[in-house]
């Protein structure tokens, strides 16, 4: 930090520079600070969007407390946090198989691959998995059906789970019965790898140096041991931000089971998220006051964690 | 890469040939994260009846349907040129601004600099959920509802906190010494700026650049909520549409969605190193 701190003289002086932050503060209080205020605002209102509003008081907010389908989309959302977290090992642990690779060459070529997906947009992706779910010409049954592994499948859901949703000669409907909308939604995206993840794992994993590694040889330490103690303390920082990234990401996203699921969540609404109820009750049925109750809700709660993760989440390096 | 040469050459020394099965568990799960790629590569141009009689292997190329291209392109061509428009206008202006507000910051510490920095730093916590039903009634009371102008006014400002942010870390490591001898040479604050800054900063504006393109092309959201025309439709908006539209022909959508990555695919032939190195050193810097 070698800022020159500056007199008030010579600041009035450059007064000029003031003009630099002025399009860029204007574009982020336009953007970024009126609409949380507004929302703020606008959840004690009743409010159908446009000019028309009515002062409610709390109701919006005692009216969250017995929305049966807010507090099922939170345990839904919950189940979808939980997996996601699990989702993230695949990355850590092809990062690590990728860093321990001798070959630079190979290594060069792993994160080029790796990279590929990437220059197909993100909605592209998504579709295309929406007809690997698709019952009849998805591919995703098709594997199923050719590995033998829907007889597991059957077997398991007859003996343990009794749904009745697999059975022999039957298309399973990925996306057509409410019992198999939040298995979908976890094993969307399978194997799972973030190439962006990996990236910034194996810049993490490069700052590791060769003593290190050679310590550990000596002290005999096997594949698994170098992975505990000397791979993962180093990219810790960088599993922990990913984290808390992902851990708000799917707090407040919603557009994978718009797109994936429509408007009504699927089905019987079994994918039904926060975020999704409240584009619900704000484009469609027109209650943008509520819809801002639910915002705002699912703002502190975000918040909440947020703050929790600040104070007592602490990774020494 | 030298860097990782240093490193895997000895680490390796005395157990050569043990590396196989990595490779192979690598090759294998890069082959399933690849899937879905030569999915749509393989059935773009294939037609109804080659795909329901052999999904999986690809067409001699003597009978591709070429005209799934055509017909792609067609679909999806004018959401392309709206994109284009949109994530161009959005990457320049936001980066342009971003550019300004970053030098402010780094330049001098400026009197309420400190407070203006917390405006920026808060929104970096702050959730952005409950903004989306405010901003639509925001931008229908100014008149910009069903308009490209709105996107690109919220992608420019979407994009300001982050790229503020590593643009001053940025600039604050540039040498002092030359802004004091532009400055006795009589050079602006702009001037500094376009002479000094900007060419001295090519690779993290070309990151930040990248990345503001392909958040501007993904975005569907707010598309989905502001257009109501048709020729007005970005890519997204454009694919949720085909999807509805398009049920039977898998051919052409996989088409429709090759063609919506050539611009992307293009930009990354050009640009990989300067991603994948961009990607690694905003890591290590946070």
């Amino acid at each position: 930090m070698a800022r020159i701190r500056v007199s008030p003289r010579k600041a009035l002086h450059e007064w000029k520079l003031y003009l630099f932050i002025v399009p860029s503060l204007a574009m982020i209080v336009v953007f970024s600070y009126y609409p949380a205020l507004s929302a703020m605002f606008h959840s004690f209102f009743d409010w159908t969007g446009g000019d028309n509003k009515q002062f409610i008081g709390a109701a919006n907010f005692r009216r969250l407390l017995s929305d049966g389908v807010l507090w099922q989309s939170f345990v839904t959302i919950g189940i979808l946090v939980v997996a996601n977290i699990f989702k993230m090992v695949p990355s850590i642990a092809l990062a690590v198989l990728v860093h321990r690779v001798k070959s630079d060459k190979w290594q060069y070529w792993y994160r080029v691959f790796l990279v590929i997906p990437m220059i197909v947009p993100g909605l592209v992706t998504l579709f295309i998995w929406k007809f690997f779910f698709d019952p009849t010409s998805g591919l995703l049954n098709a594997v199923l059906d050719v590995t033998g592994f829907k007889s597991v499948l059957i077997a398991f859901d007859r003996d343990l789970l009794g749904w009745g949703v697999f059975q022999e000669g039957v298309p399973i409907p990925w996306l057509g019965d409410p019992r198999l909308i939040i298995p979908s939604l976890i094993l969307w995206g399978f194997p799972w790898i973030g190439a962006v993840g990996v990236l910034i794992y194996l810049a993490g994993l490069q700052s590791i140096g060769t003593e290190v590694y050679e310590a550990a040889d000596i002290d005999g330490a096997n594949a698994l041991q170098k992975f505990w103690y000397v791979e993962f303390p180093l990219i810790m920082t960088q599993v922990r931000i990913n984290l808390i990234l992902l851990v708000i990401g799917t707090l407040q996203g919603f557009g994978l089971q718009l797109l994936l699921l429509g408007n009504s969540g699927g089905p019987g609404g079994a994918g039904m998220v926060p975020g999704l109820w409240m584009f619900n009750k704000a484009f469609l049925v027109g209650e943008f006051g509520y819809a801002c109750a639910i915002g705002i809700l699912l703002f502190v709660f975000i918040l909440g964690l947020t703050f929790i993760n600040n104070k007592y989440v602490r990774v020494d390096k | 890469m030298s860097r990782a040469a240093a490193i895997a050459a000895p680490k390796g020394s005395g157990r050569e040939g043990s590396d196989w099965p990595k490779h192979l568990i690598i090759l294998a799960v890069l082959c399933i994260e690849l899937l879905p790629f030569y999915m749509m590569l393989q059935i773009s141009v294939k037609d109804n009846h080659a795909f329901l009689t052999n999904p999986w292997v690809p067409l001699p190329p003597g009978e591709w349907q070429l005209q799934n291209l055509v017909s792609g392109l067609k679909l999806i061509g004018p959401y392309i040129a709206n994109t284009v428009f949109v994530a161009v206008c959005a990457t320049a202006g936001s980066l342009g601004l971003a550019l300004l507000g970053a030098y402010f910051f780094a330049r001098y510490d400026m009197p309420f600099n400190r407070l203006l920095w917390a405006i920026f730093l808060v929104l970096m916590l702050m959730p952005g959920v409950a903004n989306i039903v405010p901003l639509f009634s925001l931008l229908k009371s100014v008149g910009l509802l069903n308009s490209l102008n709105a996107l690109i006014l919220l992608g420019i400002a979407g994009g300001q906190v982050f790229q503020v942010f590593l643009l001053r870390n940025f600039i604050e490591d540039i040498p002092k010494d030359l802004f004091e001898a532009a400055e006795i040479d009589g050079a602006s604050h702009f001037q500094q700026l376009r002479n000094i800054v900007i060419p001295m900063s090519g690779p993290i504006i070309g990151t930040l650049a990248i990345l503001a393109f392909l958040g501007a092309w993904n975005d569907f959201m707010m598309p989905l909520i502001v257009l109501r025309d048709k020729e007005l439709f970005t890519l997204g908006v454009g694919l949720i549409y085909l999807d509805g539209e398009y049920v039977k022909k898998w051919g052409e959508i996989m088409a429709a969605y090759l063609v919506a990555s050539i611009p992307l695919i293009l930009i990354f032939l050009f640009t990989m190193k300067l991603f994948i190195r961009g990607l690694s050193a905003g890591a290590i810097k946070g």
